[in-house]
Order: C-alpha cells, then structure tokens, then sequence
C-alpha cells in the first residue's frame, strides 16, 4: 500500500504568555502516515497536550505551519477550521465531556448531525451501532450525567468515530477506564488504524497503552526526544 | 439539517432547565403585560378626561371677536399733514356683535365632507332672580337637536324633558345647583335679565345635571328663538356656532380649509384649552415613559439569565465548538432560545395585560359621571408591546450569545 501523509508540521513554536512568556513548543517537525496509530508521551509540563491541541486546530495561535490531509490549516478563520474539524477530526478529550442535558445517543449522534451528510435515521442507526461495539448496549438513551465516568469516556469515544473522522486525536482516551476497557478501546483504535486507515494520535500516560502503538514520539520540555 | 440541528439543541437547553426558562418568559411576560396595562389605562383616562372635556367644548368655535378698536379715520386723514389732531376721550362704536347671517355660514360649513354636527347657539351673561335671591350666569340659547347631537345635553336633564323647551315658547332649563341657589324648583318661574336691561320671566320645564360643576351653577337653556327675543336680536341671529369634525385631532387643517369662506373667528378645541392638551401630552409622556422602563428592566432580567446561562454553559460550548460547531450555530444555539423567551413571554404578557386591564376595569371610580377606572384598548398598544417585548429579549440575549460564538474552545477545555 502507498503511503500518503496524513499529517505534517513544520517547524512548529509555540508561546505561552501567562505568567510570562514561555516558549512551549520549540521548532518541532515530523509527519504522520494515514493509518499509522500513534502515541505521544512524556512528563506534564513537557508540551504534549500543547502539541495535541494544536494539531486538533483548536488551538491556532502558533508559529510554523500545519497541514492535515495536504490541507494547510494554519491561517484559516475559526469557522473554517470548526467545519473542518467537524468532517475531518474526532476528539477525544482528557475528561469526558459531554453534554449533560442530551442523552447517550444524542451526544453520540451531534458531530453527524452538525455535518449533515447522513439521514437521521442512518445516523441514529450508526450511533447505536458505535455504542453496541464500545459495550455500552442498553444505555443509549440515558442522560450522559446518569452514565458511570468510564461508560461516559466510551460515549466520548464513539462521538468522535461518528462521521468516521481521518484522524482521531485523543487526550488520554483512555484515562478513565478499567483495564479491561483500556484493552478494548486499543483493540478499537488499532482495528480502525489498520481496517480502515484511520489516523490515530494520543496523549497517553499509560506505557501499556504506547508500547501498543505503531509509533510512540517523547517530548520533553518542548522538543521531541524519539 | 444543521439548522434544525442547532435548534434541537436550543430546545433541550430550554426544556432541561424549565424552572430558569420559566423565569426568564416571566420576565419578558411582566414587562409586556405592564406595559399593555399602562396605555390601556391612560388611554381611558385621557378618553374620560375628553369625555367630559367635549360635553361642552365643541371641536371649533365660529365667532365674532369684534375687536376692530384701531379704526380712526380722523387720524389717518390728516396722518401726512401738518395739522394737530387731538381726540379727547375716545370711544369705541360697536358694529356688529355676534353672527347676523348664520344660515348663510352654516350651510356652507355644512358642505365639508369632516362635518359630523353644528349648531348655533346665542349666548348672554344674564342675572337670574328667584324671589329676592339673585345670581348671575349665562344663558345659552341653542337649536334643540343639533346641540344635543353636538354634546348629549338631554342626558343631562334630570327633571323634565329637553324637548320641553320646543313646546313651551316661555320655557327654560336651569343648572341643578342653580336652581338650589336661586331656591326654585320645576314649575315655577325665573326672572332674567339681561345687561341691556330686558327683563323677562320664564317658566322651569327642566333641571340638568352636567359632569361639570360651573355649568351647573351658571348655566340656563333657552330656545334659540326665545333667546334672540330676549337679546332683540334678528331671527337669523347667533352669537356662536359650534361645529364638531370626525377628527379632533385634526381641526387646523379644517380650520385653514373654511378660514377663506368665513370672515369671522374660528377657534379650535386646542387653542381654546391649552392645558387639556398639555394635560393630555403629559399622560402619554408618562405612560411611555413607565413602560419603557418597565421592558428594560426586563430586558435587563433576561440578559442576566441569558448570561448566566451561557456562563454555566461555557464548557458545552467549547464541546460543542471542538466537535465543529461554528461561532454562528453558537450564536443560532442562544438566539433561538432568546427568541423562543421573547415570543412566549410576548404572547402570555399581551393575555396577562388584557386580563389585568379588564380588572382594573372593574373598580368602582364614581367621580365626574364615571362608574369605574376607564380602560381602553389600542390594537396599537397591543402589537406595540409584543414587538418590543422580542426586541428587547433579541437585544438582551443577543450580547451574551456573541460572548458565547467567541468563546476560545482550548482554554476551558485545558483547564
């Protein structure tokens, strides 16, 4: 299979200016393949999380420049890169934010119904079938705030599989689970990396969960060490 | 689809926290109501102030002034010349008091489509004497029908029959408390003088009570033929001619338009009671002005809990953000609900108004012929207060939700 590149950046510097400023991100480089499962790790403090939510395209106030699927992102308005994010990114944050108010099945459902390609039957059809794989069957209808802290990391999870997104991000995806639920959502992100060549990028703390990873990067105070 | 999308999200906002909605409706619903209220009730009370204003003020008054005291044809004669000219103790000569050929000005006044009644009238200041007692007032001589067209005045008699003054040549109607004064009752007769020194007696066929207490104590009805009698006037005489238009607010472009047909003074309502209209001015400066304050201060209810809404919504929204909602569907999210706030509380405010109007409605108020506080409604009034009503809540939830399209997704989702 050819290889295409997923993601690229270049010569990335980022500054924080509260207290004072601080370069966080210091000049980094590199490219991701499409379906390669990677992972990023390292210390607090050492600019992963940063780094993530840059490449998420949330966060735009950065030098160098970013490119997802040979688009160049940096420089785009926020409602460009919503659209974009929407269609193109699935994320899946530290904590598991939902939204309280809507059920299981409507968070999961929200990213489709935003990009409004699909039918809303198809679309429920495909959450509920999101939901069954991530073992949350029989839960699709409660308020998110009734779930458990890890059926609600899971819901997370298939909200951002639902418009079957190139690139998944995750900030320690699986932070909130149980190791038998760690286990199963790696299966699932390496299944989704292989089968369907998904690229997948996360911030993990957990060795186990990076030496399951196709590529594993370590940064330290800015910089990528490997 | 995103659209709808945008607006299920508002609906489960709005029904999620239905006790905050409920809040917030009743914000919008109080200022409307209010201000429904408010002109309602000052409409009525400025509907009952010209009420009793027009039971004897007509819309125009046609008279003669008869102030031509400048003419001095000595004076001008000899104005270029050398010679000294000295008047001692100058007088005036009257030419013509009142109108001489009223039909004439009637039926031409009558022509104009805006007419709606006219009646002349001959008015004196007379001294009334029962007995030994002696009052001084007015008499009014006036065409039985058309006057009672202009002001109701056979409402007024509380004793006998208007129409009596047709079929007694010597009949008169007094005012009640001038009657009490002059210590007379129906039946009996009133001597009237007259500042040219006419006396006359007339027999009391009836008593009115007006809503104004002057007219009561000064005023008599005469026929109008009886009362050119008794002023030796000739039979197409009238000292006043009243006209009432479809439109009173209306009556300087009436005014101008006869001004050319007729050479006499012709007055309007206004000009003649400046203060009623002040008054009047006054009422509505005040009810707007209530009012107003009144939808800001909700305006003010609804930013509060538009903003603290968003605000306890901040981190969805960064959610909502980072999974590809625009600044706009952000701000689609919290109008629509604004929106939906502004329209309930809208609609049950305009209800509410109407119900507490019809309320108000019913209290007892009997001053000046008035049963209970006057109330009357505007279709204005109502349609007024609905739009401003949503405007307010639109304006009141359309800063917060621009705050809220702003919101930077990584800060709150950082932490």
């Amino acid at each position: 299979m050819e290889k295409t590149i997923s993601i690229e950046i270049n010569n990335l510097i980022k500054y924080f200016y509260e207290p004072e400023k601080f370069q966080v991100l210091k000049g980094l480089s590199f490219t991701v393949q499409k379906g390669e499962f990677l992972s990023i790790v390292g210390k607090s403090g050492s600019g992963k999380s940063t780094l993530l939510y840059v490449l998420s395209t949330m966060d735009t106030d950065y030098e160098g420049t970013l490119k997802i699927n040979g688009d160049v992102l940096t420089g785009k308005t926020q409602n460009q890169l919503a659209a974009f994010r929407n269609e193109h990114i699935g994320f899946v944050f530290q904590f598991h934010y939902l939204l309280p108010e809507f059920t299981a099945l409507q968070n999961v459902m929200l990213p489709a119904l935003k990009l409004g390609k699909l039918s809303i039957e198809e679309i429920e059809h495909k959450a509920y079938e999101s939901l069954r794989l991530l073992d949350l069957k029989g839960q699709e209808l409660k308020n998110a705030k009734r779930l458990s802290g890890g059926q609600q990391q899971r819901v997370a999870i298939a909200r951002a599989l639902i418009n079957s997104p190139s690139v998944i991000m995750g900030d320690e995806p699986t932070g909130n689970l149980d190791t038998k639920n760690s286990r199963a959502v790696q299966d699932i992100f390496k299944q989704l990396a292989q089968e369907h060549g998904q690229t997948i990028i996360c911030v993990t703390h957990d060795p186990d969960f990076a030496n399951n990873t196709d590529r594993i990067i370590e940064m330290q105070d800015g910089l990528i060490l490997s | 689809m995103s659209k709808t999308t945008n607006i299920q999200i508002a609906k489960v906002h709005l029904t999620s926290k239905i006790w905050q909605t409920f809040v917030a409706v009743l914000g919008v619903t109080f200022g409307v109501s209010m201000y429904i209220f408010m002109n309602s009730f000052m409409n009525g009370v400025n509907n009952a102030q010209d009420d009793l204003a027009f039971s004897a003020l007509s819309h125009i008054r046609i008279y003669n002034l008869d102030n031509k005291n400048d003419y001095n044809p000595i004076e001008s004669h000899y104005k270029d010349s050398k010679t000294l000219v000295t008047i001692l103790n100058r007088k005036n000569i009257q030419y013509t008091t009142g109108l001489n050929n009223s039909s004439a000005i009637v039926s031409s006044v009558m022509k104009q489509p805006e007419v709606v009644a006219i009646a002349r009238q001959v008015n004196a200041n007379v001294f009334f004497r029962g007995g030994s007692k002696q009052v001084n007032g007015i008499i009014s001589g006036v065409e039985l029908k058309s006057e009672d067209e202009l002001f109701n005045t056979a409402e007024t008699v509380i004793q006998g029959e208007w129409n009596n003054l047709l079929t007694y040549k010597t009949g008169i109607i007094l005012g009640k408390l001038l009657a009490e004064k002059l210590g007379l009752q129906i039946n009996n007769s009133v001597n009237v003088l007259t500042s040219d020194g006419v006396s006359k007696n007339y027999i009391i066929v009836g008593i009115f009570e007006s809503n104004l207490k002057t007219m009561d104590e000064t005023k008599a009805y005469l026929n109008i033929t009886a009362a050119r009698q008794l002023v030796g006037k000739n039979s197409d005489f009238a000292s006043d001619i009243m006209v009432n238009i479809k439109d009173r607010d209306n009556t300087a472009s009436f005014i101008q338009k006869i001004a050319s047909m007729i050479p006499y003074q012709i007055e309007s309502w206004q000009e003649a009671n400046e203060q009623l209209v002040a008054g009047s001015e006054l009422r509505n400066i005040i009810a707007v002005a209530v009012s107003l304050t009144i939808l800001l201060v909700a305006g003010f209810g609804i930013y509060n809990i538009m903003t603290m809404t968003i605000n306890e919504k901040i981190r969805e929204i960064a959610i909502l953000k980072a999974l590809g909602f625009s600044g706009n569907d952000i701000m689609t999210i919290f109008l629509t609900q604004a929106t939906v706030i502004g329209l309930l509380g809208a609609l049950v405010g305009a209800i509410m108004g109407y119900g507490i109007s019809l309320l108000i409605n019913m209290i007892p108020f009997t001053i000046a012929g008035m049963e209970t506080l006057p109330i009357f409604f505007r279709a204005q009034d109502f349609l007024l207060a609905i739009v401003f009503g949503i405007l307010t809540t639109l304006i009141a939830g359309y800063l917060p939700s621009r705050k809220a399209s702003k919101i930077d997704p990584v800060i709150i989702i950082r932490g």
